[in-house]
């Protein structure tokens, strides 16, 4: 499968004037977006959107501009509009199931964001939403690559999107999976106790099955359930042998690290089964976590493929000077969820 | 391409804890809706619902069930899970081999736990509910996958009402890449507040026994369920029992409004048209169909007029809406298993609560149950936001 | 009881706060402007939304969304039943 556009609205510079050398530095530990204005979203139904599905629908519209029409429109989300969810939740609650406002019950079901893509962009192609928590972005890549394959002349919008909320902040909060002291992104993989800091944001690709003028080429996925570091480590080193030959080596490593101590054995696994020169960089102080962060990894690299630019501080260790032509990604959610993903230039 | 079939249902819903159960309902018009009874809300015995007349706490009873986190979704979804697996005669080998997927669907997900959701999000107190990593939509399929340790694909869809269809589709095409040899689909769904409140809100809930295609319909009713199908390639099969032949599937975006199809049901005839052509079939092939027919102003008209659009005479029809409610994320597979049990009994079962035709299609749900020759069933799901999906199941 | 003209910009502003109406302003509604379809442009959902609005702010109840659409025709309209109806 090939990408051949690719936008990003993260918490760092990455749509429009893209610049990731600069940092943006987190708050309270929660990384929260750069919200651009959305000039292709009519007000009238802009005014309804929550965060997510605004902020889905705008990284996608820049994508379908000058009467593009997708074949497909896949999407992956964990949550869907969860501030809305809570809104109405709290409607339920302070009126005591009286009358309520249907709007934030529309808005809050995980697929307004493919369903809103699809109407303004007056598509009746295959329409769908993933929403499998951490591997909800990579399901949505199994499908648009299963798509291309029956469709070869076809083009798919693929993306991700989810959003910190105060519903999901608290209750991950609560479960432990957002660290107790407060810190910086910039130390995020310094700090050696649990938990990592909440990030949001939305990736949107235009892929299809032609070489030709292609951004990268998304080459191979997998993904796995399970807790077991060995099992993990066995199945990466399968996928890397996979995946490499003595022609075409892997020369960066992008890991899912997160600052959460209990979750290191997984990526130390892996990393130990690659060559001790491979450049190895990490992602997530620039996104923050959240389910569906391997979209903005894999946005990252294709920008790093396109640019031929990276910023330093993605950089954990470096050991030669060499162009990033092939990308190995590997991230985990919550220790469970594993995916890698190797993505190549084209 | 591999030819799929399915080896393996199981299903629950207000009209049964089991398959036969449920088919036994079906054949007799036993309708399974009624006052809201069990669930705690202020809509207790005002709002007809599909309600599955067994607690929470005796499901887990009868699953032997005992973690402390579990949703009502979920169980519901093991109920149906343990059902097809039986069913289908898989060994344990073969439900976690790494070639053994998984795609559940869900629309409330541990949302049913609305009370305990509403305190944790606005985190009322310092420690949380069992229940901090039951509410997303994702941990009805991962409580499976931890439970049978399923090695291979895992996903959930949520497109509203036309979810667990869209697993279904999934599912069986995962198997025709080759990125599964076989795959265990379906979905649940529980009544919830959340829900509950929402469709209220909409303004689209009956305050009676929901009338699918009727000209006096005034909405529909929720209900609850979920229902599991097992596919596998034709090479695997051998001389293991068979349903039914998974032959085509379609799916559309309608594309008109966030709440409703549009006029003239193009989502719906979309999905219907591409299911047909993926089968390689013809519109004069199809024996019947199981509509979406939620008993909406909306929904049962526009329908009507996209299998007008689509059939010109369309073939008898049902919508067993009228005896579950509206399962939203399951009845994509609670539907998809009463087709195939049509195909395997050679049967039709009756549309209840019709009296009168919508003028302006003058279409006939079946009003009685009948054994016929049924070659080729259709089964169609249209949901909210505009996500349609037909399914065509075919005798073997 | 508030005088007609009060109330049409209280509701002017009510409607715009509650619809989240971000690109208009109360001034901008004109009283005979048509709420829905034309003028404003509002929606099905917006007539729910609206209901709600009469019951919340003004006690009045309206069950059926059809009947609420002939009520919810402009503010004029608006403003006449609520002074005909409204309990609060």
């Amino acid at each position: 499968m090939y990408i051949h556009r690719a936008t990003c609205i993260s918490p760092q510079h990455t749509f429009g004037e893209v610049d990731i050398d600069p940092l943006n530095i987190s708050v309270n530990n929660q990384l929260h977006i750069i919200e651009p204005p959305y000039p292709d979203i009519p007000p009238g139904l802009l005014r309804r959107m929550g965060k997510a599905v605004r902020v889905g629908v705008g990284a996608a519209l820049p994508l379908l501009r000058h009467g593009a029409a997708p074949d497909g429109i896949i999407i992956g989300t964990a949550n869907g509009g969860m501030e809305d969810c809570i809104k109405f939740l709290n409607q339920i609650i302070k009126y005591e199931e009286g009358m309520l406002t249907p709007g934030n019950f529309v808005q809050s079901t995980p697929n307004a964001i493919a369903s809103q893509i699809g109407l303004l962009n007056a598509n009746k192609h295959y329409n769908i939403t993933h929403v499998h928590r951490g591997l909800a972005f990579e399901n949505a890549v199994l499908d648009a690559d299963m798509l291309v394959r029956e469709n070869p002349s076809g083009t798919y919008l693929l993306g991700a999107v989810d959003e910190i909320s105060t519903y999901n902040y608290n209750i991950d909060y609560l479960d432990g999976w957002y660290k107790k002291e407060i810190i910086s992104n910039k130390n995020l993989y310094e700090t050696n106790s649990p938990a990592s800091i909440a990030g949001e944001g939305s990736a949107m690709f235009l892929v299809n099955g032609k070489n030709e003028n292609a951004l990268a080429r998304l080459a191979n996925i997998h993904i796995i359930h399970t807790d077991d570091e060995i099992l993990v480590k066995n199945k990466f080193s399968d996928f890397v042998k996979k995946n490499s030959s003595v022609n075409e080596k892997i020369d960066l490593f992008i890991s899912g690290e997160n600052g959460d101590n209990r979750l290191l054995k997984y990526y130390t696994a892996c990393e130990n089964v690659l060559p001790a020169d491979i450049t190895v960089a990490r992602f997530k102080h620039m996104s923050g976590e959240f389910p569906t962060a391997s979209a903005i990894a894999t946005w990252l690299a294709c920008h790093i493929i396109e640019s031929g630019h990276f910023p330093q501080h993605i950089i954990k260790r470096k050991l030669k000077e060499t162009a990033f032509r092939k990308i190995l990604l590997y991230n985990n959610f919550k220790g469970e969820q594993h995916s890698f993903m190797m993505i190549s230039k084209s | 391409m591999s030819r799929i079939f399915v080896t393996g249902i199981g299903a629950i819903s207000a009209i049964g804890l089991s398959v036969a159960a449920n088919r036994a309902s079906l054949v007799e018009g036993r309708c399974g809706i009624a006052m809201l009874g069990l669930f705690p809300s202020a809509y207790s015995g005002r709002l007809p619902c599909g309600e599955i007349r067994f607690s929470t706490e005796m499901l887990k009873e009868k699953l032997k069930v005992n973690d402390p986190g579990i949703t009502r979704t979920s169980l519901l979804a093991l109920h149906a899970f343990d059902e097809a697996i039986l069913d289908s005669d898989l060994s344990d080998d073969q439900l976690c081999s790494s070639d053994t997927a998984l795609i559940g669907a869900t629309t409330v997900g541990g949302m049913c736990l609305t009370d305990e959701l509403y305190q944790d999000a606005n985190r009322k107190d310092t420690t949380g509910s069992v229940f901090l990593s039951s509410y997303d939509c994702g941990s009805v399929a991962l409580y499976l996958q931890r439970r049978y340790k399923i090695q291979g694909i895992v996903n959930t869809i949520n497109t509203a009402c036309s979810s667990s269809a869209n697993a279904i589709m999934y599912g069986a095409r995962l198997i025709r890449h080759g990125l599964a040899r076989r795959a265990i689909v379906g979905g649940a769904d529980s009544l919830a507040k959340f829900t509950i409140n929402g469709f209220n809100a909409l303004h689209i809930l009956s305050p009676e026994i929901c009338a699918p295609f009727d000209k006096d319909r005034k909405g529909l009713n929720l209900g609850e369920g979920a229902a599991f199908l097992v596919l596998e390639k034709e090479e695997d099969v051998h001389n293991r029992k068979v349903y039914a032949e998974l032959t085509g599937y379609g799916n559309a975006n309608d594309a008109f409004h966030a709440s409703s199809i549009s006029e003239q049901g193009d989502g719906p005839y979309l999905a219907m048209q591409r299911a047909l052509l993926s089968a390689q079939l013809h519109v004069d092939d199809i024996s019947c169909i199981n509509a979406h027919g939620t008993g909406t102003e909306n929904n049962d008209e526009t329908e009507c007029r996209a299998m007008l659009r689509l059939f010109t005479k369309p073939p008898v029809f049902v919508s067993t809406k009228s005896y579950t409610g509206h399962t939203l994320g399951a009845s994509g597979a609670i539907e998809a298993v009463y087709t195939v049990l049509q195909l395997s009994h050679q049967e039709i079962y009756p549309s209840l609560h019709f009296k009168e035709a919508i003028p302006s299609v003058s279409l006939e749900p079946a009003r009685s149950y009948k054994t016929m020759q049924v070659n080729h069933a259709m089964s169609n799901s249209f949901g909210f936001g505009g996500n349609c999906t037909s399914l065509i199941f075919s005798k073997t | 009881m508030m005088e007609t003209a009060e109330l049409k910009q209280q509701l002017k502003r009510q409607i715009v706060e509650f619809l989240n109406l971000t690109s208009v302003k109360p001034d901008d509604i004109k009283d005979d402007e048509p709420l829905f379809g034309e003028g404003l442009g509002l929606d099905s959902i917006d007539s729910i939304e609206l209901i709600v609005l009469l019951s919340r702010e003004y006690g009045i109840n309206i069950h059926d969304p059809k009947e609420g659409r002939k009520v919810l025709v402009d503010i004029n309209t608006m403003a006449d039943y609520i002074e005909k109806n409204g309990t609060k």
